[in-house]
């Protein structure tokens, strides 16, 4: 890591623009301080900030405390820009953000060697509570900057979320806590045990604040545990198992209990439960593999038999399922319903990419389209309402050529062909939705709900 | 040296697109239902299950507005249920039972299900419905479904059997059928194609064989936090949880501070309502038709005359006569198309004479009076320490003893109540023997 690191500030200027901020003053302490690392330019992270941190800590030397604690400011606006651009490069693109959106929020030290107003800038919250046995300042760092409570609520509205810990503790049952421990942890009775008596005590404080919060109207992320709420926390324990707490004892469990509870929420969201990602490609996942040319064929002649009820059929689905959203997006905003069928066009009958969309309609990101849009929703929509349309066509005509059929079978034969002729259909729609630039014919569907936007639009 | 990598983040998530934003209605909603447990330690969980109704059929309204969902049955709606269900049963949605189950953030490996909702044919739905609750960032995100058939194959295959706290510790991954499957059989299948068990039909007897050690037995629930498993067994929980009325008992008891004397919580009380809820009843009704049913015949009741306004010296109507006129005096008038029986009875040895008298109210004719008169025969003295309890399905209602001051000759009371409720009545002497007649009912017809 390049020493500068510790004597250059990076931040944002009055503009909103980044900005390196040399501070000469921690330059010369720094360079003197260290002096033996000045041939090389990368130096031991880990024993210089244990060095500059005891240095901060002890005030009996106030410019030595003052600029040590200058120098950590630094390196610490470096590793705060430095989450922000993971977070952009994990997430920015899909969710229209870049690091220029986050770093607003967590980059607010001027640069002064003392705090110059009331009220800690973030970075020197984060030196004042972190703590070496703990973790390291990179890690802490990453921590706070992720949990922050103004940059987690943009990020949310950009369709990121990071669930906190006492969100995680607050859905925690001890019954569940009390296998996890036992089971992915292999704890031990006693640990398990106690483990149990903390989250019940937290639960018993904890829990009923925010229902009487939520019962106020009042909104927003859960914090942290209050002084008060640790004690009282601390109390509840001591009533229920005679076990002695201090608050900030009580605080650094609760929040070890978390961290293992999120390892295991990650462990299991990893297998069983993969997010749902938003990348159109993705639709390969419902995608009932089917030999084409054989469907072709069947579904050639199914429609021939059925054309004329078919195309009814669909074109009513499509005018139902397109009417229907559209009436709900209205009831929130007018401009959203229009947003939506134009959107529909654009990625239908005009082939635009999510991403063309999105700029088109002046949305966010692909995100946005795909939230607007969502495509997965809208067919299964369609299909559904075709199949009980058709059905109730089929067996009509159905009872006037054979009244002596058990209908019951028939329904449920009919009922499983046309699932998959309109499966198929389906399909088809979704394979050329994914290969949205190319340059095939369109299939039936897409035909179809062309001429349905046509209508809408005139 | 650096710690980043670019390996991803996995704390953090995207928000799948299919998720459902929660109203600011829907949370305080969901907090008010919240409110009415207090069992402390269910509170929380009954908030999420609010959460994921209101968030279900918003999702549902929003992909059709032709399901017809009815919150009627809902067990999250009822809070004697609600207290002892953690999950979200009897939802319909176009004749359809569903169940939702409400996971929070943690995302467990395993779902955790009651028993009832399974092995219990009065509480087994259709469908069972996973639903991840994102409270703190109010989301909600519809995750997966079963079907009961589904369910019980599967259980059956693994051999999954109940805990000892009455729940099933489901795997995750059963739940992974697409949602938007749901809505095509909601849409197009007809309830009939999930058959459902049928409910047994001698709840009731069983309940009444259990009397006895419920009474025991349920009192101990009024311990915060204490839940049924913890104090009866399967068979026990079985016979409460298919008795609504028990479940409201349980609830109040959960509901009053432990220290209350409140009589309804009394053991005594208990007794009654479970006879009230198991055994036939004498109705009344009939009497006004002159007739007696085959309970009162069999429990030796005798029916009276039609009161005349002109007295004919005649015992025990005669007797009765003479208590009118002296209640008549006391401000209680019973009017002429009024029915009176009576029975004696045997209370360690002294015999009792009984006297019912019925009769509409001539203010509302959907109620009716009951009007009971102990006295001994031959207008002798009641003996002291005897002792007269009312009780309907909402607690005791009278409890009162013989007056020794005074030495009265006869003990009574009225009670009121709605064509479709009953009346059990007790009576006992030193608090050591203690009689409980037939209820009484008043049907029509």
């Amino acid at each position: 890591m390049a020493k500068s690191k510790y004597w250059e500030l990076v931040r944002i200027d009055a503009a909103g623009n980044r900005q390196i901020l040399e501070i000469a003053a921690a330059k010369e302490f720094f360079t003197s301080a260290f002096s033996e690392f000045s041939s090389s330019s990368d130096v031991p992270a880990d024993d210089i900030q244990q060095q500059l941190l005891r240095w901060v800590r002890d005030i009996t030397d106030s410019e030595r405390h003052i600029l040590a604690e200058r120098c950590l400011l630094c390196f610490i606006s470096w590793q705060i820009e430095e989450v922000c651009l993971q977070l952009e490069r994990q997430f920015g693109t899909e969710h229209g953000f870049t690091d220029c959106d986050l770093l607003p929020y967590v980059l607010d030290d001027d640069g002064n060697l003392q705090p110059s107003k009331p009220g800690n800038s973030f970075a020197r919250e984060i030196l004042r509570s972190f703590d070496p046995e703990q973790s390291s300042l990179t890690t802490w760092t990453s921590r706070r900057v992720k949990h922050h409570p103004a940059l987690s609520r943009f990020l949310l509205e950009c369709g990121v979320y990071l669930v906190s810990d006492w969100a995680i503790l607050n859905d925690t049952q001890p019954k569940q806590l009390q296998r996890i421990w036992r089971e992915f942890y292999s704890f031990t009775p006693t640990e398990i045990q106690q483990a149990q008596g903390l989250l019940e005590s937290y639960h018993a404080v904890y829990r009923a604040d925010r229902l009487q919060k939520r019962a106020r109207g009042i909104r927003g992320r859960c914090a942290a545990p209050t002084m008060e709420q640790l004690q009282q926390i601390s109390q509840f324990l001591e009533s229920k198992t005679n076990q002695k707490l201090k608050s900030e004892n009580v605080m650094r469990l609760l929040q070890n209990l978390a961290d293992r509870l999120r390892q295991y929420r990650i462990h299991v969201r990893g297998g069983p439960l993969p997010t749902i990602s938003l990348d159109i490609n993705d639709y390969s996942n419902y995608l009932v593999s089917a030999d084409p040319g054989e469907n072709q064929d069947e579904q050639g002649e199914f429609l021939q038999f059925y054309r004329a009820q078919f195309k009814a059929c669909l074109d009513q689905a499509l005018g139902i399922v397109i009417q229907s959203r559209v009436r709900k997006l209205q009831h929130q905003d007018e401009e959203k319903a229009q947003k939506f069928l134009t959107a529909l066009h654009l990625f239908h009958c005009e082939k635009a990419s999510m991403t063309e969309i999105a700029s088109r309609l002046g949305l966010r990101a692909q995100d946005a389209v795909t939230r607007l849009l969502k495509l997965k929703e809208f067919r299964a929509d369609v299909q559904q309402q075709l199949l009980v349309m058709m059905r109730s066509h089929i067996l009509e005509s159905a009872k006037n050529y054979s009244s002596l059929e058990d209908l019951t079978t028939l329904e449920h034969e009919i009922t499983l062909a046309l699932d998959e002729q309109i499966t198929n259909l389906i399909s088809q729609a979704e394979a050329e939705a994914q290969s949205a630039k190319n340059n095939s014919p369109r299939t039936y569907f897409t035909e179809r709900l062309c001429e349905q936007l046509k209508i809408d639009h005139t | 040296m650096t710690n980043f990598s670019t390996k991803p983040w996995f704390d953090l998530e995207r928000l799948p697109t299919t998720a459902i934003i929660l109203s600011p209605e829907a949370i305080n909603q969901a907090v008010e239902i919240s409110s009415q447990i207090k069992n402390t330690f269910q509170q929380w969980q009954t908030y999420l299950n609010g959460l994921a109704l209101f968030a279900f059929e918003q999702w549902l309204q929003e992909r059709d507005d032709s399901f017809t969902i009815s919150r009627e049955q809902c067990t999250l709606l009822q809070p004697a249920i609600a207290n002892v269900l953690p999950v979200v049963d009897k939802l319909e949605v176009n004749e359809f039972k569903l169940c939702l189950i409400a996971i929070g953030s943690l995302t467990d490996e395993e779902v955790t299900l009651p028993k009832v909702v399974v092995d219990l044919p009065e509480y087994v739905p259709h469908f069972y419905v996973l639903v991840e609750v994102l409270e703190e960032v109010e989301y909600v995100v519809i995750r997966g479904f079963l079907t009961y058939q589904q369910l019980t194959e599967r259980l059956a295959k693994a051999n999954l059997l109940p805990e000892s706290d009455w729940t099933y510790q489901l795997p995750l991954t059963w739940f992974a059928e697409d949602p938007d499957r749901l809505l095509l059989y909601l849409r197009c299948l007809k309830p009939e194609a999930i058959p459902l068990p049928a409910i047994p039909k001698e709840r009731a007897d069983n309940l009444f064989q259990m009397q006895g050690e419920l009474t025991a037995l349920l009192p101990k629930l009024q311990v915060p936090g204490r839940e049924l498993w913890q104090v009866l067994t399967s068979e026990q929980g079985t016979a409460v949880l298919t008795s609504p009325e028990l479940l409201n008992w349980i609830y109040n008891l959960q509901s009053q501070p432990v220290e209350t004397g409140n009589i309804t919580f009394k053991p005594k009380y208990l007794t009654d309502l479970i006879k009230l809820l198991t055994q036939p009843a004498v109705n009344v009704g009939r009497w006004l038709w002159d007739e007696l049913d085959e309970l009162a015949k069999q429990s030796s009741w005798a029916l009276l005359p039609r009161f005349m306004p002109v007295t004919a010296m005649r015992s025990p109507a005669e007797e009765l006569e003479v208590i009118a006129l002296q209640l008549q005096q006391q401000g209680l008038e019973i009017p002429l198309q009024a029915r009176a029986a009576f029975k004696d009875l045997v209370l360690a040895g002294i015999t009792l004479r009984l006297y019912a008298v019925t009769w509409y109210l001539s203010s509302d004719s959907s109620r009716w009076t009951l009007l009971l008169i102990f006295g001994a025969p031959l207008l002798g003295t009641l003996p002291d320490n005897l002792k007269l309890r009312v009780s309907d399905q909402t607690g005791i209602l009278v409890e009162q003893g013989v007056n020794s001051k005074q030495g009265d000759s006869y003990l009574f009371t009225r009670v009121v109540g709605d064509l479709n409720e009953k009346f059990i009545v007790s009576v006992s002497l030193m608090d050591s023997v203690e009689l409980t007649l037939p209820p009484f009912a008043f049907e029509l017809g």
